[in-house]
């Protein structure tokens, strides 16, 4: 039995009408700050806007889409991006869990153990990248000189190739890792204790617990927590800029630095639009597809 | 009453702040910066304009800057420019002629040395800027190792010549090899003949000019036809790869001017070709090991030749107080001021000042450096072109690309882009 009203609409109408209301200025700001911006990007996506000749009166179509597809680099780029993606999200989620874990079971000093573990989320990522270039110097760093009392050779952290790829990972791991194990701590806090009592009372086993009771509970804050930190992931920009430039070679050249070099050095900012625009889509994409499979756990 | 008191008190304020002029300026965080902004009250004394300097890193500045420079009134009065974005700025209409106000105001600007007029002052005919300091590149070398009459005897024995301030590219290499060492017998070296800096990008376009020219090589003919795939410049990219493999840091091909500077100054090195303006660091004893067993010369064959000029953009809210401020700065005496500081001089007279001489007595040496520089290739995309060849130059130092392949794409790139600025045909 629904309760008419003098306006002919239901009392869960008005709520809704009373809650939209209420959130327009909210919505507007966003469309304001997150659509315009968008649009504006793919507007200038197809038009041949430098900095140099910054109007509109150009329209190039897809152009700028092809030129940007057809250069030298681009597929090493995408390339180490993908890598980069992949290695850092999943050690930092096995990490990541591994922490949340132990934190979860651990009952003194856990305060003090948050405060350490989210000490590298607080410094500014360009912090990071300075600090680490100091450590890793080659010749003067202190971790050159701490393997080298006991024995081991110099390594060039960021002149090798290989080597400075898997430098840049393990700093963005240091750096954001906590991240990852501060969401699953919270998740795991959420968890009902009731089934592991019952699971107890059948003889289970820790590691039987984890893998039927732990792990399916909580399959939507990781899916939730890997989401977040991908996308984080694939926009990563300052600890490239800051220790490596990209180099050496095309080893550490992330696509976010690639297209700020083709707005800022190029001066083309049609072209890094349109590049822009792509890796739009890829996020995307992911981010839909992660969505949907979250709501399928539900 | 007190109404009243209020009232007078706002207006007195409004009129205050009427006649007190501010005038921003952008600059880099470099020893340069810090001696003007030493310099800044005298200023603000004698003209009662108030100067508000934002001093930044390097890498943040363009980006900064092009915002402000497009807007129909950005937020700088003044600006300086460093000589690779000069094609661009004007090319795209972003920088105020200064030749009617040095008219008006009987500015003298042949005090200038005409190479940094050329590189940060005028551009086809035009005064843009007012040279504002220079950071030709040089070999900067310690004195000490040459004087030791060991080293001497040695080096004459390996080599049959005699080991003396290098003059020429030849004497120079044979010295780089002859100091390279493994001091403690570890089987690993770890004194460097020279120290590279090597990061893709800005810091190894700047360092392997200086081997270009070393080698007689130059980036394009008076025609603008590009010169990278000829056989000085594959000849300077092997004598670089050298280096990087057999005379410098391992992982100095991940250097930046700031990490091969420190080699150098906790005494770790013999030589390292650079900025000149790094040289004060290198006399510091609180930055050096080595201060007082350092000198600097050119850098045989020639050095590259760099600047930053002060510029006012058609953006500037405020000309005419920035025009006041630079004629300032680049007054006989403020300029001879900054030299004594440490400053490096564009004004030709400086260099030979007898009082800047007795506080600072290389300054000489510094004139003959710049004197014997040779001009990097400036054109709208200048910056592109550094990152562009910054990346083939890198694969080259690396050994992930043989030189001569990676010169073939260095040439092509700086082709395609000189097309695209209309310097030469297709």
């Amino acid at each position: 039995m629904s309760v008419a009203t003098a306006g002919g609409l239901t009392l869960a109408g008005r709520d809704r009408r009373f809650g939209l209301l209420l959130t327009a200025p909210g919505l507007l700001a966003l469309i304001l700050v997150i659509t315009f911006p968008l649009f504006f990007t793919l507007f200038t996506s197809v038009h041949d806007y430098t900095l140099l000749t910054p109007n509109y009166d150009t329209f190039v179509g897809l152009e700028n889409y092809q030129e940007a597809l057809d250069e030298e680099y681009l597929p090493d780029s995408l390339w180490v991006t993908t890598k980069f993606v992949l290695a850092s999200v999943v050690i930092e989620f096995i990490i990541g869990f591994a922490v949340a874990l132990s934190l979860h079971a651990t009952r003194r000093f856990q305060s003090i153990y948050y405060l350490i573990l989210l000490a590298p989320l607080l410094i500014n990522p360009v912090v990071v990248g300075l600090l680490w270039r100091m450590l890793l110097h080659s010749e003067l760093g202190i971790v050159n000189y701490a393997i080298g009392l006991v024995g081991i050779s110099p390594v060039s952290w960021l002149g090798d190739a290989d080597v400075a790829f898997w430098t840049v990972v393990l700093t963005d791991i240091w750096h954001q890792v906590s991240f990852m194990a501060i969401l699953l701590v919270a998740g795991l806090a959420a968890l009902p204790r009731e089934p592991y009592e019952a699971a107890r009372m059948d003889g289970a086993s820790t590691i039987s617990c984890f893998i039927h009771i732990t792990l399916p509970l909580m399959r939507p804050v990781i899916a939730v927590a890997i989401l977040l930190r991908l996308i984080f992931a694939i926009k990563t920009f300052d600890i490239v800029f800051i220790m490596t430039k990209g180099g050496p070679g095309t080893a550490t050249d992330l696509i976010s630095y690639y297209i700020y070099r083709a707005a800022f050095f190029g001066l083309d900012i049609g072209r890094a639009s349109a590049m822009a625009a792509g890796l739009l889509v890829i996020i995307l994409a992911l981010t839909v597809y992660l969505y949907r499979y979250m709501n399928s756990l539900k | 009453m007190r109404l009243l008191l209020s009232v007078l008190a706002a207006l007195a304020l409004a009129v205050g702040a009427a006649q007190a002029q501010t005038i921003r300026i952008l600059m880099e965080t470099v020893p340069d910066t810090r001696y003007i902004q030493e310099l800044l009250p005298q200023f603000e004394e004698e003209t009662g304009i108030d100067v508000e300097i934002e001093a930044i890193s390097y890498i943040d500045m363009h980006s900064k800057l092009v915002p402000q420079l497009i807007a129909p009134e950005g937020s700088y009065d003044l600006i300086v420019v460093d000589f690779y974005w000069v094609g661009e700025f004007t090319k795209a209409g972003w920088l105020m002629p200064l030749d009617d106000l040095v008219e008006r105001d009987g500015v003298d600007v042949d005090v200038y040395v005409p190479k940094l007029m050329d590189l940060v002052g005028r551009v086809d005919g035009v005064l843009y800027m007012l040279p504002f300091y220079n950071y030709s590149m040089a070999l900067i070398y310690r004195q000490d190792l040459i004087d030791d009459a060991d080293e001497q005897a040695a080096f004459q024995e390996a080599y049959g010549m005699e080991l003396r301030v290098p003059q020429t590219w030849d004497e120079y290499w044979k010295q780089v090899e002859f100091f390279t060492r493994d001091t403690d017998g570890d089987g690993n070296r770890d004194f460097y003949g020279t120290v590279i800096q090597g990061q893709r990008g800005d810091c190894i376009s700047m360092q392997w000019a200086n081997y270009l020219y070393s080698q007689g090589g130059l980036y394009h003919d008076e025609n603008w036809n590009p010169l990278l795939d000829t056989p000085e410049a594959i000849r300077a990219m092997e004598y670089y790869r050298e280096a990087v493999e057999n005379y410098s840091p391992a992982g100095s091909e991940a250097y930046c001017f700031d990490e091969a500077f420190n080699v150098m100054a906790q005494g770790r090195a013999y030589s390292f070709v650079t900025f000149n303006i790094l040289y004060a660091g290198f006399e510091d004893p609180e930055s050096s090991e080595v201060a007082g067993k350092v000198g600097i010369t050119p850098n045989p064959g020639g050095g590259l030749n760099g600047g930053w000029g002060w510029a006012i953009p058609n953006s500037s809210p405020n000309k005419e107080a920035a025009w006041t401020f630079m004629k300032w700065a680049e007054s006989a005496a403020v300029a001879k001021e900054r030299a004594m500081l440490g400053g490096a001089p564009t004004q030709a007279q400086i260099f030979t000042d007898p009082d800047v001489m007795a506080a600072r007595p290389y300054y000489p040496i510094l004139g003959e450096i710049l004197a014997g520089t040779k001009d990097f290739p400036v054109f709208t995309y200048t910056t592109e072109f550094v990152e562009q060849v910054g990346l083939e130059l890198n694969l080259a130092a690396t050994g992930e690309k043989p030189v001569a392949e990676a010169m073939a794409a260095a040439q092509e790139k700086l082709h395609a882009l000189l097309v695209k600025d209309g310097k030469i045909e297709e």
